[in-house]
């Protein structure tokens, strides 16, 4: 938290003003709520879930009829391409998690997505239909037909102290102490350039082929909306040309599920194998659409002609592209007024797209819809993303807009082209690590943390790895903090990295003079190529060489500064730390083996703790204990509390011939009779063995 | 001459047979021999401490070498005992010092910490480097070199070394040939950096020493720089020795001799020898050749040129060159051009340095080997089982589906919760295994598993936070995770305990007599023949509540019963106790004990309970000891063998008239059957370095000082010999035999530094970025749109930069 606002959060805790969540429950005000939150898409519903779970008083604002009304238009060709994997093979419910991309978190294990449709790319529509059996399962609150179209900060406010006000459609004012905005991206993407106005929008396309039929299309646009686009239109439409500044980035070498998925890319076939199709890199701002009748400039009559033909072919004018310095400043866009020299196939007559279309369809995503905010409650736009998000902090506040949190894909600012932040799979988990702030936050519920001895640690952690799937999915971004005490941990789960300069304020917990592991899954940062040889490393000492996702540990003395983030190393996640730990990428994700997995994170937690972590025998514990007056903290916290590890002779066996082991059973004489001692020594009752044998 | 003597010198601080082998040269001063010595100027290193712990003790082993070593430099070695003088200043700072100090005369030339003069080889370069503070020159950059060059230039020649890490033997190497040739050549030392790109190191950081001579002293003019050659060999004093003596040598050697005849300096140095034959005629052309290839061969091999016209020269016409490598025969060839007869050495030297990398490959990968071998015992007996299918067979393996009904079938369900990765779990699920096997015959237990990798909900539920773990499910009772030692035999006993319900209602005198008796339940008897039997005169006694709840605790470890009646009277009355009352039973036939019970809460009754239980004189079995150890008080430990006529049952027997007279109290006295616990032997070895006659007797300060006392074997162990020996001990008078330490363990393979190995590897990778300034985040700026020109224009598809009118044709690649 930054010092001025911990200040201001300091004075209104001592004014006890009006907007501090659970201040004003006697007030009996259906329109006053400790927590607002706005739109019922995916994100505003997890979030809606947890404040649920928590017995927080809250509300979920949303102004269509029903939940994720996205979806209900979105995607235009109605296929998801988010993974509904059923078939893990597994029965780990943490674990199906990171195949599973549709699902909320919940603790309710029936109310997955599964439950809707079982198809791997599942049907739009069943997106609506899952969602709306969330709410109703969990009885979420959520107040449908509520329109909200402005929204401001309190006039009473003291800055760290506002609350917001909304105001719907009929003039009803919302009072909100906490706004959590959950609003989605819905408003197309729109680049003004001449002959805009020309081009077809994909929100408004007909999705019907046969309306394609033989015409030329080009597409503006390389996401996953155009190449949906042209997939649907491929085996009617006669070219299909995809145009934007940037080339194709695909999801499969990029990691990245917002760039090309694999699903949507037939083009990219037709396009390689020259069957009409193609792709053109070029800027969107400098281009112009004009309007031409077919054959239409100068005419040189050369020869009889029928003019019925001549004027059927002028009532079919065509879409050409050009670009706006050839339109000789012209503003208009008659097409009479086109001349040949205005299209660049006149001054190079191999330019690409000297063909004319038939039509012209913008797919460029969508942008958040800042309108809404007055300027008092309006985020700034974000620096990535060419603006089209609002800039938020590492726990998803907006920048300069205290107690308004974005949520869900709108928050996506905060990993854009770099993780999974802006699509259902990811943010349910920011959406859950926000949750854990507002509890510290406003309830001074701290952070759960999971309390470990020490000895547990290196167990813990192979089992975060190998189901955990916040981490998994929110990689980079999301990633466990393991505070060092000694002889025990604490373990917190899936904070927000970027804001660990702020770790005590936002956990509400300390670091102690141990330092602090964090455990996060990175993807490798030299990529190769995807599918080349030595796309993988298999040799654990080469682990940072990984380049497929793979769980890493930084272990940090003490916090690092706002600074150190920001000039952390290029490509890091985290800045430089006083050491690091890779554990080497795994072709089935299960980093389990003793050998290449376990030992060297075991070394590396040796080193970050300063002591032996190593597991002995009874017997070993039993010649530490009385050999040495610090005996190993495995012997300290297991043995020496009478809850040794035993073993039998075969493990005994096994561990002495790999030299671990002394064989005492050489130097002393094998006589196990019992010697006739005094009567009262056998009485200790506990020390008496009992009749079985166990010897194998 | 004088090159010889340094050589003798350097080569006697080396090996050991010049070393004066008994007489240590370490010198241990008193405040008298302290103050007497200082004024006379000499340079002397001492150290100042007063307590002696392991650390100290190697350092004072290593101190004692040095002082043979700075010896042959003129400077002492001395120690100071500051327990016994107190010099002011130097002996003050706690209980371990950790300063050694340089002195000249009084006067303190530096400290050390004697973490930096870890060993001989640092103390020698520090203390050496110390001296020669102003002799030696520092650089840094390659200004600094340049600096030291233009002042050398036409006077003296430079040796320039390179030390990454200061204190090693490379650098003691240096150092001792700084103190010797430091008159001849102007030393440079740097710790790297990019002066190193002066004498054509390519990647710095990847160099950790290394030596140039640069050729200054004939370098007149100010504008030529020095030519350098590089020591291509490892920083030995040897090796240094060697270079600069070839250094030394003329470039080329002229002779009129045939080769076998030829004497150079080479030759006695081992090194290799290239021999040129010239004729008259071209004399001066195969001079400049000869010169040209002894640069390029210098440090590495010798060039003579022969004058063919000699009658000396015996070597038949139809070759033009012979070479000779250390210690071989002469080979003559005939030499084309000058790279080939580089190359022919380079391949010759190449190949022995070969053979020399692939020792170090060799090395490489036996390390790899160390890294990947298991340390752990645990971890690597299990591994050692990866070929076994294990029989779990026995044990159930319960999913999130069937737990719940699974855990209310039957009267007792054991569940073990694991995780497969973790050794100590699939340790321990052998041992369940064989748990179940025994119990077999037994109906209403069942043993149960779960892994915790999979069924993570069910494990999260069941707030299991440590693996393995056991928890004892009963129909209606709240479940209780098993405390005890993961091992077949302790959970066996357990459960079968745990069958009796605790506490046991007895209701009538019969059932008391055969409970206390052991006649119910007897088939427990073998696992635990005592009993505890809580008494009440009426249900409404308070105590009643704590001793059920105590009860409960202790269940499965103790069998209890409860009796309230107002018949209880009975049974306390020859114990002079009052109701309500705890009655003790240790087996048939043994004297019952009685206390009164009055305590507040279930956990104080059940430290009382365990207390009154626990043997007065226990055997200390690998099971057992943590009960004893953690009452913190000296073991007073007696080792028996496993020979039956060895007199152990009397030894025992004095020890237990002792106890009896109650002058034991503040030890715990124990003892260890060496047959049945053989662990025990190298415990006793460990205490005392030897393995002493049997049976022996021990006392072990663990919980405090660590000392350890012997009883003399001489003497008898007779309970008033023992008694006197323990008041020696106590009073100070006896010498401890051992001492148990105080620091913990390490494995003794580190782990794997990735961060060094990014550093090494890739520079700058994982470094922190370093803020840009004003102009260079201009500059970043300015850069971006013209990449962004350059991607269209390469892209062939960007209409406005390559299709405005009038710029010239471009194809276009779709």
């Amino acid at each position: 938290m930054e010092p001025t606002q911990s200040l201001l959060l300091f004075l209104s805790l001592l004014t006890h003003a009006l907007c501090v969540p659970g201040e004003h429950h006697g007030h009996n005000d259906s329109r006053r709520h400790d927590y607002c939150v706005l739109g019922a898409g995916p994100a505003g519903l997890q979030m809606g879930y947890f404040l649920s779970r928590s017995q927080r008083d809250y509300i979920i604002l949303e102004r269509n009829s029903g939940p994720g009304s996205f979806f209900n238009v979105y995607p235009r060709h109605r296929k998801l391409i988010s993974i509904n994997k059923i078939y893990t093979g597994r029965r780990n419910r943490e674990f199906n998690l990171r195949h599973d991309w549709n699902s909320l978190l919940s603790d309710r294990s029936d109310l997955l997505f599964q439950q809707i449709s079982r198809d791997l790319y599942p049907p739009a529509d069943a997106f609506p239909r899952y969602l709306s059996m969330f709410v109703k399962e969990l009885g979420l609150r959520v107040k449908y037909g509520v329109d909200i179209g402005k929204i401001r900060a309190s006039s009473i406010e003291k800055a760290g102290n506002r609350c917001y006000i909304l105001t719907d459609q009929h003039g009803n004012d919302y009072t909100c102490s906490v706004l959590l905005v959950s609003t989605g991206l819905w408003v197309p993407q729109q680049v003004q350039f001449v002959g805009s106005d020309l081009v077809e929008g994909y929100e408004s396309i007909s999705v019907d082929p046969e309306a394609y039929k033989d015409q030329a299309v080009l597409i503006l646009g390389k996401g996953n909306s155009a190449f949906e686009t042209a997939q649907s239109i491929l085996g009617r439409a006669s070219r299909v040309h995809l145009y934007s500044p940037s080339p194709v980035r695909l999801a499969w070498q990029t990691h990245y599920v917002g760039d090309l998925r694999a699903v949507n890319n037939e083009l990219l076939d037709t396009y390689q194998l020259k069957s009409l199709d193609g792709l053109v890199e070029g800027g969107l701002e400098d281009i112009a659409i004009v309007r031409r009748g077919r054959g239409g400039g100068r005419k040189r009559r050369g020869g009889r002609r029928k003019t019925g033909e001549t004027k059927e072919d002028e009532r079919k004018e065509q879409l050409y592209l050009t670009l706006a310095e050839l339109l000789d400043g012209r503003r208009g866009n008659e097409s009479s007024k086109v001349k040949a020299e205005n299209l660049p196939g006149y001054h190079n007559d191999n330019f690409s797209l000297r063909q004319p279309y038939d039509r012209v369809i913008r797919c460029l995503g969508f942008r958040f819809n800042f309108s809404i905010f007055d300027g008092s409650a309006r985020p700034p736009h974000s620096g990535g993303a060419r603006g089209r998000l609002p800039g938020v902090t590492a726990w998803y506040e907006g920048r300069g807009t205290p107690n308004l949190f974005v949520l869900g894909t709108a928050a996506h600012s905060r990993d854009y082209r770099m993780s999974a932040g802006g699509f259902v799979h990811g943010f349910r988990y920011t959406v859950r690590a926000v949750h854990k702030v507002l509890e510290q936050r406003y309830h001074n519920n701290a952070w759960p943390a999971t309390k470990l001895p020490t000895t547990q640690l290196l167990s813990w952690i192979l089992k975060r790895v190998n189901e955990a799937s916040g981490p998994y999915q929110m990689f980079g971004v999301l990633g466990d903090v393991i505070l060092l005490r000694g002889s025990y941990c604490e373990y917190l789960e899936e904070f927000p990295l970027q804001a660990l300069p702020q770790f005590s304020a936002l956990s509400g917990h300390t670091i102690s003079e141990q330092g602090f592991l964090v455990l996060l899954m990175q993807y490798g940062l030299n990529r190769t190529d995807t599918l080349g040889p030595g796309r993988a490393e298999s040799e654990w000492t080469r682990a940072w060489k990984s380049n497929f996702l793979h769980p890493v540990l930084y272990y940090y003395h003490k916090l690092p500064t706002e600074r150190d983030m920001r000039q952390r190393p290029a490509g890091w996640p985290l800045p430089r730390p006083q050491a690091v730990h890779h554990m080497i990428e795994d072709f089935l994700t299960e980093w389990d083996q003793p050998v290449s997995h376990s030992q060297p994170l075991r070394r590396f937690l040796e080193h970050c703790l300063q002591t032996d972590l190593r597991a002995f025998y009874a017997e070993t514990c039993f010649r530490l204990s009385l050999t040495n007056r610090k005996p190993p903290l495995f012997c300290r916290q297991g043995y020496l509390k009478k809850q040794g590890i035993v073993g039998n002779h075969h493990l005994w066996q096994n561990a002495r011939e790999a030299g671990l082991m002394p064989n005492h059973q050489e130097t002393v004489s094998h006589n196990s009779e019992d010697v006739p001692f005094p009567e009262y020594l056998k009485h200790a009752g506990a020390t008496v063995a009992s009749a079985m044998n166990f010897d194998l | 001459m004088s090159i010889i003597c340094a050589l003798a010198l350097l080569l006697c601080v080396k090996s050991d047979p010049c070393m004066s082998a008994n007489t240590s040269k370490l010198i241990e001063h008193t405040y008298d021999s302290l103050t007497e010595k200082m004024p006379s100027g000499k340079v002397s290193f001492i150290y100042f401490g007063s307590h002696v712990n392991q650390a100290i003790e190697l350092f004072l082993e290593q101190l004692e070498l040095s002082a043979d070593a700075l010896e042959d430099y003129g400077i002492s070695v001395a120690k100071v005992n500051c327990s016994r003088e107190n010099v002011e200043k130097f002996c003050t700072g706690g209980k371990v010092m950790k300063k050694a100090y340089l002195f000249r005369g009084s006067e303190v030339l530096r400290s050390f910490d004697i973490d930096t003069v870890f060993d001989v080889n640092a103390i020698v370069s520090h203390v050496l480097f110390t001296v020669l503070f102003n002799e030696v020159r520092y650089v840094h950059t390659v200004t600094d070199l340049l600096n030291v060059e233009r002042a050398a230039k036409g006077k003296i020649d430079i040796v320039f070394g390179h030390i990454q890490v200061l204190g090693l033997p490379e650098h003691r190497a240096l150092m001792e040939a700084a103190f010797v040739y430091g008159t001849k050549y102007q030393f440079v030392l740097t710790t790297g950096g990019p002066v190193l790109k002066h004498v054509g190191v390519e990647e710095p950081s990847s160099l950790q020493t290394g030596l140039w001579f640069l050729h200054c002293k004939d370098i007149s003019s100010r504008s030529e720089p020095c030519p350098y050659t590089a020591l291509r060999k490892p920083l030995t004093i040897v090796n240094i020795h060697t270079f600069l003596q070839l250094m030394e040598a003329p470039l080329v050697t002229e002779t009129r001799q045939d080769p076998p005849d030829v004497d150079v300096i080479h030759r006695h140095l081992n090194i290799p020898v290239l021999f040129l034959f010239s004729q008259t005629l071209t004399q001066d052309l195969d001079r400049a050749t000869a010169e040209s290839l002894a640069w390029r061969l210098r440090g590495e091999a010798g060039v003579v040129l022969i004058h063919r016209e000699s009658p000396d020269v015996k070597t038949s016409l139809q070759y033009n060159a012979a070479y000779q490598l250390a210690e071989e025969v002469l080979k003559y060839f005939t030499l084309k051009s000058i790279d080939e007869a580089v190359k022919l050495f380079r391949e010759k030297i190449l190949q022995e340095e070969e053979e020399i990398e692939e020792e170090e490959e060799e090395d490489a990968e036996e390390q790899s080997v160390a890294l990947d071998a298991l340390d752990d015992e645990v971890a690597e007996s299990v591994y050692r089982d990866r070929d076994l299918m294990l029989d779990l067979e026995p044990i159930r393996e319960l999913t999130s589906d069937t737990f719940n009904s699974a855990v209310t079938q039957n009267g007792l369900t054991v569940v073990l919760f694991y995780l497969k990765w973790d050794a100590v779990s699939m340790a321990f699920i052998q041992s369940c295994a064989e748990v179940s096997d025994a119990l077999e015959d037994v109906s209403d237990i069942e043993l149960a598993s779960v892994d915790c990798g999979e069924w993570t909900d069910l494990c999260g539920d069941q707030k299991i936070t440590s693996f393995p773990a056991v928890v004892i499910y009963r129909p209606g009772d709240p479940a209780v995770t098993y405390r005890g030692m993961l091992g077949a035999e302790s959970l066996h006993r357990f459960l079968l305990l745990s069958q009796v319900s605790s506490p046991l209602s007895l209701s009538s005198h019969s059932d008391l007599l055969s409970f206390m008796e052991g006649e119910i339940y007897d088939k427990h008897s073998s696992l635990s023949p005592v009993r505890v039997l809580g008494l009440f005169r009426s249900a409404q006694d308070p105590g009643i509540t704590v001793f059920v709840e105590a009860s409960r605790i202790l269940r499965g470890e103790v069998l209890m019963g409860i009796f309230t009646n107002e018949e209880a009277e009975k049974w306390v009355v020859e114990h002079s106790v009052k109701l309500p009352a705890m009655l003790v039973s240790r087996g048939p036939g043994i004297q019952r004990e009685a206390y009164s019970l009055n305590f507040p809460s279930p956990e104080r009754l059940v430290t009382h309970i365990q207390h009154v239980l626990s043997d007065p004189f226990p055997e200390l079995t690998i099971e057992n000891l943590p009960w004893y150890l953690e009452r913190g008080k000296p073991l007073l430990l007696l080792f028996v063998g496993g020979d039956e006529n060895s007199g152990n049952a009397g030894c025992l027997r004095e020890i237990g008239n002792l106890l009896k007279t109650g002058q034991l109290e503040s030890y715990v006295p124990c003892w260890i059957h060496l047959g049945r616990t053989p662990a025990g032997s190298s415990v006793l070895e460990t205490y005392l370095g030897v393995v002493p006659p049997l049976p022996a007797l021990v006392l072990s300060r663990l919980g405090a000082d660590g000392e350890v006392f012997h009883f003399p074997p001489e003497r008898p162990l007779l309970a008033d010999t023992i008694l006197q020996w323990l008041r020696e001990v106590e009073n100070g008078r006896e010498q401890p035999a051992g001492m148990i330490p105080n620091e913990e363990l390490r494995p003794s393979v580190g782990f794997y530094d990735f961060l060094a190995i990014m550093d090494r590897e890739v520079p700058g990778y994982a470094a922190q970025r370093i803020p840009r300034g004003k102009s260079g985040a201009r500059e970043g700026r300015k850069l971006q749109p013209q990449q962004e020109e350059q991607r269209g224009a390469h892209e062939g598809q960007a209409p406005g930069a390559s299709l405005s009118p009038g710029t010239p044709h471009q194809h276009s690649e779709l």
